[in-house]
């Protein structure tokens, strides 16, 4: 499969190790999330710690990739050396209702031209380039994706 | 203990600044810190022998010893380096002054900041700002992250976008009577800010700040020291520091709507954030303000800002108070950044408002509103750590 343009380096596990779980799960097409073995509050970002009941047995749970836009936000200015040439791109804040509302960041791998709204259902593509280190998660509208002009 | 034990104690007596276009500083960082602190000391007519402490933000090289050692000063009593990049720990360091003065420790406290290009790149950030699963998603700058954050109250919020350009166009017109200014004799209008590229959805050109080089140093001394020195000393009413717990350090998880706010709401407990908790120790609320310096990173964040201050309607009102005649010195409702502030004068990392708040209190601003006694400053909002102080004249205490 081709990138979704831009992709930007560096991505992957962040060097505390925290993440690798949500990592490993986008090899094999699954948004994983973390969550409290404790008193089963989602979390993230990652952390060492549940912020609601203060334990520090955290698990992580595989979140069906879908739910609605929370924000968005569409880049024209080459911030990083990757972007110069791949502008415009729209990047989306998701929340997922199915996990109490936590949001994901992502980019929005379909039309950048429309401006998406808040509230608009998008699902979630992993995406496996070639030669790429690790997969990313990318978000399409939800009427795209099932094959209707959205 | 009150928080009003702090009210009045210390004043800012020497202000100074330069600023230079991006990577044209003649001098570095250190030697323009040393030049403004002497600039600054010679303004409140003191010896700068007599500076015990320093304080500064947001990153830095030359700490109190390193400047103090090189004036040769009497003796080192307080060196403070307050947490928080984008500006959001900007009014927390005079604060921080103050309070080093207020219980003792320290007498004459000078607060600074300097930026150079050459010394420390953009901003002083070597590479991108943020970790892999921003970077991953295409998000590298604070613009992005304030961008989607702006969105979401234009979008959700209902605020109006024409707010963001009467603060615009407002700092713009303020700098036309600022011939220091880097937006000096070149004035904006709609059409031209409407017109200009795109940055960062929503924002264009015009809503980013400039960056500058340069420098800036505030003295601050006692309020009895203060009476001594000068008529017209810059009082401390109150000042006022953090964030709810979270704000904008989960992946934008942040609490219900903190997202879109500035990050001087209410705790997570519901008790009083930055902004109550300054207008409770300042024994004043924004109807009492007369003139603001608000940290423009970004238009929208600035917006955000004075809404979680109270000092403009949430919303559709927004629009209707957000005017630029209600923005423009000397007869609007709320004259905002009379220098020209971070889009239209310079980028000091916001510590040149906190200079152009001290000449309200003077009455010595390029753009003076009439007989201001009260000055506020709000520091680096949607940062992680935000804060703001409120100046007074002596009238006020």
């Amino acid at each position: 499969m081709t990138a979704t343009e831009p992709v930007v380096e560096p991505w992957g596990p962040t060097p505390d190790g925290l993440d690798g779980p949500y990592w490993d799960g986008l090899r094999v097409d699954e948004l994983r999330l973390q969550r409290c073995n404790e008193c089963s509050t989602w979390i993230w970002g990652p952390q060492a710690i549940c912020g609601h009941c203060h334990s520090f047995d955290l698990g992580w749970e595989t979140v069906e990739p879908s739910g609605t836009v929370y924000s968005w936000n569409r880049s024209w200015y080459p911030y990083m050396d990757e972007y110069a040439d791949r502008l415009p791109y729209v990047t989306v804040l998701v929340e997922l209702p199915q996990a109490d509302g936590r949001r994901v960041l992502g980019i929005l791998a379909d039309d950048v031209e429309t401006n998406p709204e808040i509230g608009d259902r998008v699902v979630g593509v992993f995406e496996h380039s070639e030669g790429a280190p690790w997969p990313l998660l990318r978000w399409r509208r939800a009427a795209t994706a099932e094959g209707e002009k959205g | 203990m009150s928080a009003n034990i702090m009210r009045g104690a210390a004043a800012v007596v020497g202000v100074a600044e330069q600023h230079y276009k991006r990577g044209e500083a003649p001098h570095s960082e250190k030697r323009m810190t040393l030049e403004v602190i002497l600039q600054a000391c010679a303004d409140a007519g003191i010896s700068p022998r007599e500076i015990d402490g320093f304080v500064s933000y947001a990153g830095g090289a030359n700490d109190g010893a390193i400047v103090g050692g090189a004036l040769l000063i009497d003796e080192l009593r307080w060196s403070n380096m307050m947490w928080g990049g984008g500006g959001g720990s900007v009014a927390a360091a005079i604060t921080n002054a103050a309070t080093a003065i207020a219980t003792g420790q320290a007498d004459c406290v000078v607060v600074y900041r300097a930026m150079s290009q050459a010394d420390t790149g953009r901003l002083g950030y070597a590479k991108y700002h943020y970790g892999s699963h921003f970077l991953a998603h295409g998000i590298g700058s604070p613009a992005q992250i304030c961008a989607m954050r702006t969105q979401r109250m234009l979008e959700h919020g209902g605020v109006p976008r024409t707010a963001m350009r009467s603060l615009v166009l407002a700092s713009y017109q303020h700098a036309q009577s600022n011939p220091t200014a880097q937006g000096y004799g070149r004035p904006l209008d709609e059409e031209a800010y409407e017109n200009s590229r795109l940055i960062a959805e929503p924002f264009h050109l015009f809503d980013c700040s400039r960056e500058s080089d340069g420098a800036v140093a505030l003295v601050l001394v006692s309020a009895e020291r203060a009476k001594t020195l000068r008529s017209d000393p810059a009082y401390l009413l109150a000042g006022a520091q953090g964030a709810p717990g979270g704000y904008s350090e989960l992946i934008d998880n942040d609490l219900g709507e903190q997202y879109m706010s500035a990050g001087f709401g209410p705790a997570n407990n519901g008790k009083p954030g930055v902004a109550e908790r300054l207008w409770s120790a300042a024994g004043l609320g924004p109807d009492d303000v007369d003139v603001v310096q608000v940290y423009e990173n970004f238009s929208g964040p600035a917006v955000a800002a004075l809404i979680d201050h109270g000092l403009c309607p949430p919303g559709e009102a927004a629009g209707t108070f957000m005017t630029v005649e209600n923005l423009t010195a000397p007869n609007g409702k709320l004259p905002l950044n009379t220098s020209g502030g971070n889009l239209a004068d310079s980028f000091i990392n916001g510590l040149n408002l906190a200079v152009e708040a001290v000449r309200q209190i003077r009455g010595t601003s390029t753009n003076p509103v009439d007989g201001a006694k009260t000055s506020l400053f709000i520091g680096g909002p949607m940062a992680p750590l935000v804060s703001s102080v409120l100046f007074g004249h002596e009238e006020t205490l």
